[in-house]
């Protein structure tokens, strides 16, 4: 059975529901406080993943003081983990830790174009297709989505690089938050680390959707197939 | 660092210099306390210390004590005089015991704990508490509404031992937005257009990063509220039920853990207990604490992995009062032992009284036992916090303060108890009551254009998304919904894990019925919480209730009378629908003094209400879900336009404010909800409350999906009206809008077979809302016009 270790922050609070994800795809499951958080827990692991929530109170740059305790716990091991063939996943305030981490394609995550936090259903739309995070996805799908940086914005040029270079996992299809060229997914290359801003934890089952007349799955949520994806391709 | 206290004399004194004493030190004791204080230390035979006086003033405070509440009242309506002694008891206490006498095994625990526990299933139990922070916002709105929210969460947290909060309301009574700049009386009044930003967004930052989903909210809109807004904050928990109970007992450590101690936020509780006045905002802004979310999700973090751990024998939180409340609570009986020399501090250079009484935030006491010390320091290093052993408990029946090897308190906290009795006389006479106005029922639609652009009835979605309410990934019943999830909703439905029950939340606040009529607006209070949660899915003999209430002077007669009222009406609807108050709060001299003359607060009664929905298959919305279905209203329109949002804006101040009988509504609802809910018989279902059926109506359509066509010469009523305002407009209670599939509609009929319920019309493909009446129309308008005007009424202030 795939393991996950999901890493927590002070300041992570989708941790519970992460885990409860991961758990019903098939996983194995480990939260860990990430001052007890060592290299072996890394190595015992096949996804690592880095949950919503306000790492430290985000109140610098958000994501760069988890990024910095990370490198102080655990030094280069996720980076090992990555280059033998681990994957790693992060959701919101997760995306923005792996932008940080160096792990994901260079970007950041910044204050809203609306300069507020935003909690709205997000349609996206796939657009890498080697990415096993989102296989099991169609076209076009929604998700939850709850942040106030969450405007993603690269060195100019670098979007539309990643775009042409397979690195763009999603797109918004409203783009609410501002993000260049709608971004609201990366991936690395190999599609075997992944970010977004939308919480797929969050729509798990049918009855969380907002609609009750929602009819897309008769079975599951569309953030199910996320934590389903990566099991398929570890298992 | 050495203890910093002095002995006071007041053994001698006479009531001049006792009340200026009183004075000096901001104790807000009356000068009839300070002499029943006098005689406590004659009798022990000493004067006391500085930290012992502070701690009096603050257990008797009107925040900790609630002595409004529990005083006599002489309460006169009409020259007819009562004697109540206390309206906690008479009100609230009593009934809610009746009830749990009848219900046994529903109520797990109340009146004792930091908030009232129900029964959900056979593991588990669900708390709720809601506060207000009314003071504080009213100074510094960010700051203030941050705290007071982080506060609640900190009594869910401190509830048994360690309750898991799941979800948060939120509350707020304010000035309009729009109120001209020359209508804000006084200096250091802060508009409020900035009193609303700033306490949204102090919620907003401490619920968000609690990760706490906000799923339950209203707001009120009166220029009484300029002076004294309203902040209510509520947090829902869980936690397993053989985990509610905790004791105290010998030779246990007493531990703190979080934040540090600073000179933030002293004299909260005795200031909450007084006027504001000019001189408010220099002399109090140390009473309003500095928020640190982050703080307290770690020791969130470590007291639910301490509790599933068996670590924890008792819990409290550090809130009005601080640690002399806390360790008031947990050592008065047993006995024991506190060193403020240990307590962590912010800065240097606090004197011991500041240590003992600060309100600094984010600081939970717990007590374990001294071998489990370790474990829970290892835990305290692994969640980031800082966790201290404060003092321990004994058997000496005697809390004693130390301060660096100095006894700077010592008190007998059985004598502390009997804070003296107020007695207050209230006076109510009753309001003109018409029916029968004649009113302009010529232009419907223009009205209905006016009432559901009204701040009181307009989308709080700008804010409603500035809050998480999908966190932790349980929000079945989301405060947004429909096509494009932007339509209203009733309760608000929880997924609890582990569990195969759901827990519901509902709130309603009326506070322009109060100002005619009291009663009414208790009982109307009580009903439309019940209510909304019966037809979101609750089971109705599965709900619990909580009484927040805030006025202004209650030294004013006319304005006690009206609480008096109001607070018998909540008696009455409570033992109607069986639903006991679980916890509850007060807040008081919510008035300020102008240059001409004091401006009271309407009474205001905020009814929040939780319930165990059984079986997820019976939640239910209020959005439309398609067209062609019939619409049932449910309940009696009587001529009752008073205190509605129409009679508001027309200048209606004498009618009739609606009747509630909540014994006929109760049977109503049970079959409801057992012959017709639960059977699946019912598609969507909105209460009709604040801007009559047109409002509900519209609501209901806001979901994008259908038109509304309503017969208004169909609607059950047992007296009738001479205008066709009162069927529109009129908020009669009881009411609730049903949709019901065309090929259900039938057998929903004979459900409800026996109780007032009529087809009214039905969905339509045409997307307008059109109301008819003696074969004409009467009202129309295009759904996405009425949309708009109510989904962007307060998006220009925001």
């Amino acid at each position: 059975m795939p393991h996950a270790l999901l890493l927590k922050y002070p300041g992570t609070n989708c941790d519970a529901e992460t885990e409860r994800a991961l758990s019903v795809a098939g996983f194995s499951t480990q939260v860990q406080p990430i001052a007890t958080a060592t290299p072996a827990h890394v190595a015992q692991a096949q996804l690592i993943v880095f949950s919503g929530g306000f790492s430290y109170g985000d109140y610098v740059m958000s994501g760069r003081l988890a990024q910095l305790e990370t490198e102080r716990f655990l030094g280069d091991s996720l980076q090992k983990h990555h280059a033998d063939g681990g994957f790693l996943f992060g959701i919101c305030n997760g995306f923005q830790i792996l932008t940080k981490l160096g792990i994901l394609p260079k970007a950041s995550l910044i204050w809203n174009r609306s300069e507020r936090f935003e909690c709205v259903w997000d349609r996206l739309v796939k657009v890498s297709r080697s990415c096993p995070f989102t296989q099991f996805l169609p076209d076009e799908f929604e998700l939850p989505s709850a942040h106030a940086e969450g405007r993603l914005v690269c060195e100019p040029g670098d979007a539309q690089k990643y775009l042409d270079h397979g690195c763009v996992a999603l797109q918004y299809a409203d783009n609410h938050n501002g993000s260049e060229l709608r971004i609201a997914g990366l991936q690395d290359p190999t599609g075997r680390a992944m970010g977004l801003m939308p919480h797929p934890e969050r729509f798990l089952r049918p009855r969380h959707h907002y609609d009750p007349d929602w009819s897309g799955d008769s079975d599951w949520g569309w953030g199910y197939y996320f934590f389903k994806g990566a099991f398929e391709a570890l298992k | 660092m050495p203890a910093t206290y002095h002995t006071i004399p007041i053994r001698d004194l006479n009531e001049q210099a006792l009340a200026q004493l009183s004075h000096d030190m901001k104790l807000s004791l009356s000068t009839e306390d300070m002499l029943v204080v006098q005689q406590i230390f004659r009798d022990i035979g000493r004067e006391p210390t500085d930290v012992e006086l502070e701690v009096i003033a603050q257990t008797w405070s009107e925040h900790c004590k609630h002595r409004i509440f529990a005083a006599t009242v002489d309460h006169s309506v009409n020259g007819q005089t009562e004697q109540i002694q206390s309206m906690y008891k008479t009100f609230i206490q009593r009934p809610s015991k009746e009830i749990m006498a009848r219900k046994p095994g529903f109520v797990l625990s109340c009146f004792v704990d930091n908030a009232g526990f129900i029964r959900l299933d056979d593991k588990y139990s669900v708390c709720l508490k809601a506060e207000t922070h009314n003071h504080p916002s009213a100074i510094e709105p960010y700051a203030g509404a941050n705290t007071g929210l982080g506060g609640v969460i900190r009594d869910i947290l401190g509830a048994g031992k360690g309750a898991k909060p799941i979800a948060n309301l939120d509350v707020f009574c304010f000035g309009a937005p729009d109120t001209p700049q020359e209508l804000v009386e006084g200096h250091n009044i802060i508009h409020p257009l900035g009193i609303m930003r700033g306490v949204v967004h102090g919620v907003r930052d401490y619920g968000n990063r609690m990760g706490i989903p906000t799923t339950s909210g209203a707001i009120q809109f009166d220029p009484a509220y300029i002076y004294n807004p309203l902040v209510f904050c509520g947090t829902a928990g869980v936690i397993p039920q053989a985990d509610i109970a905790k004791e105290m007992s010998p030779g246990l450590s007493v531990v703190v853990i979080g934040g540090r101690t600073g000179k933030d936020g002293l004299h909260g509780a005795t200031f909450s207990s007084a006027a504001m006045g000019e001189a408010s905002a220099a002399e109090d802004q140390q009473a309003v604490q500095i928020g640190n979310p982050i703080e307290e999700k770690k020791t969130l973090d470590v007291i639910l992995e301490a509790r599933e751990r068996g670590l924890i024998e008792f819990v409290t939180d550090c809130g009005a009062g601080g640690f002399s409340s806390a360790a008031g609570e947990m050592l008065s009986e047993t006995g024991g032992n506190i060193y403020l020399e240990r307590a962590p501090l912010k800065e240097e250079g606090l004197q011991s009284w500041q240590i003992f009484l600060s309100e600094s935030q984010e600081r939970m006491v717990l007590a374990v036992k001294p071998e489990n010390v370790p474990e829970l320091q290892r835990l305290a290093d692994t969640f980031q916090t800082e966790m201290t052993v404060l003092g321990e408990s004994n058997d000496s029946g005697v809390l004693r303060v130390w301060h660096s090897g100095e006894l700077v308190c010592e008190l007998d906290n059985s004598k502390l108890h009997e804070a003296p009795t107020k007695h207050l006389v209230s006076v109510f006479t009753p309001s003109p009551a018409h029916v029968g106005l004649a009113l302009d029922d010529s232009h419907l639609t223009d009205d209905l254009k006016e009432v559901i652009g009204d701040f009181a009835i307009v989308s709080r979605e700008p804010i409603i998304r500035e809050y998480d309410h999908e966190v932790q990934g349980n929000t079945v019943l989301k405060p947004l919904a429909g096509a494009s999830a932007d339509a209203p909703q009733d309760a608000s439905v929880i997924d609890i894990d582990g569990s195969d029950k759901l827990m519901s939340l509902a709130l309603a606040i009326l506070p322009e019925w109060g100002k005619t009529d009291p009663y009414a607006m208790g009982v109307g209070t009580v009903d439309e919480t019940v209510r909304q949660l019966i037809i979101s899915g609750t089971n109705p003999d599965k709900i619990a209730l909580l009484d927040n209430f805030c006025m202004g002077n209650p030294e004013s007669p006319t304005e006690l009378g009206r609480l008096v009222e109001c607070a018998k009406g909540i008696r009455d609807a409570a033992l109607a629908y069986g639903a006991p108050y679980v916890s509850g709060k007060d807040s008081f001299y919510n008035y300020f003094e102008t240059e001409r003359g004091p401006v009271n607060i309407p009474v205001t009664f905020l009814c929040s209400g939780v319930g165990v929905v059984d079986d997820v298959q019976h939640v239910c919305g209020a959005p439309l879900r398609h067209r062609g279905s019939a619409l049932f209203l449910v309940g009696y329109t009587e001529d009752e336009i008073g205190g509605s949002v129409y009679a508001r804006r027309h200048g209606i101040v004498d009618a009739r404010v609606p009747q509630t009988d909540c014994a006929a509504n109760f049977v109503t609802y049970k079959q409801y909800y057992e012959k017709a809910l639960t059977k699946g018989l019912v598609l969507a279902a909105h209460d009709v409350s604040e801007g009559g059926l047109a409002v509900a109506a519209a609501e209901m359509a806001f979901s994008g999906k259908a038109g509304v066509q309503i017969d208004l010469d169909s609607l059950p009523s047992q007296h009738g009206w001479s205008n066709y305002v009162i069927p529109c407009f009129a908020e009669s209670t009881g009411r609730f809008l049903v949709e019901v599939d065309e090929d259900m509609a039938d057998m929903f009929a004979q459900a409800m077979s026996g109780r007032p319920c009529a087809r009214i019309g039905g969905t339509t493909a045409d997307d307008k809302l059109t109301f008819k009446a003696g074969g004409r129309v009467v009202l129309q308008a295009g759904i996405a016009e009425l949309k708009h005007i109510w989904k962007h009424g307060l998006t220009p202030y925001y």
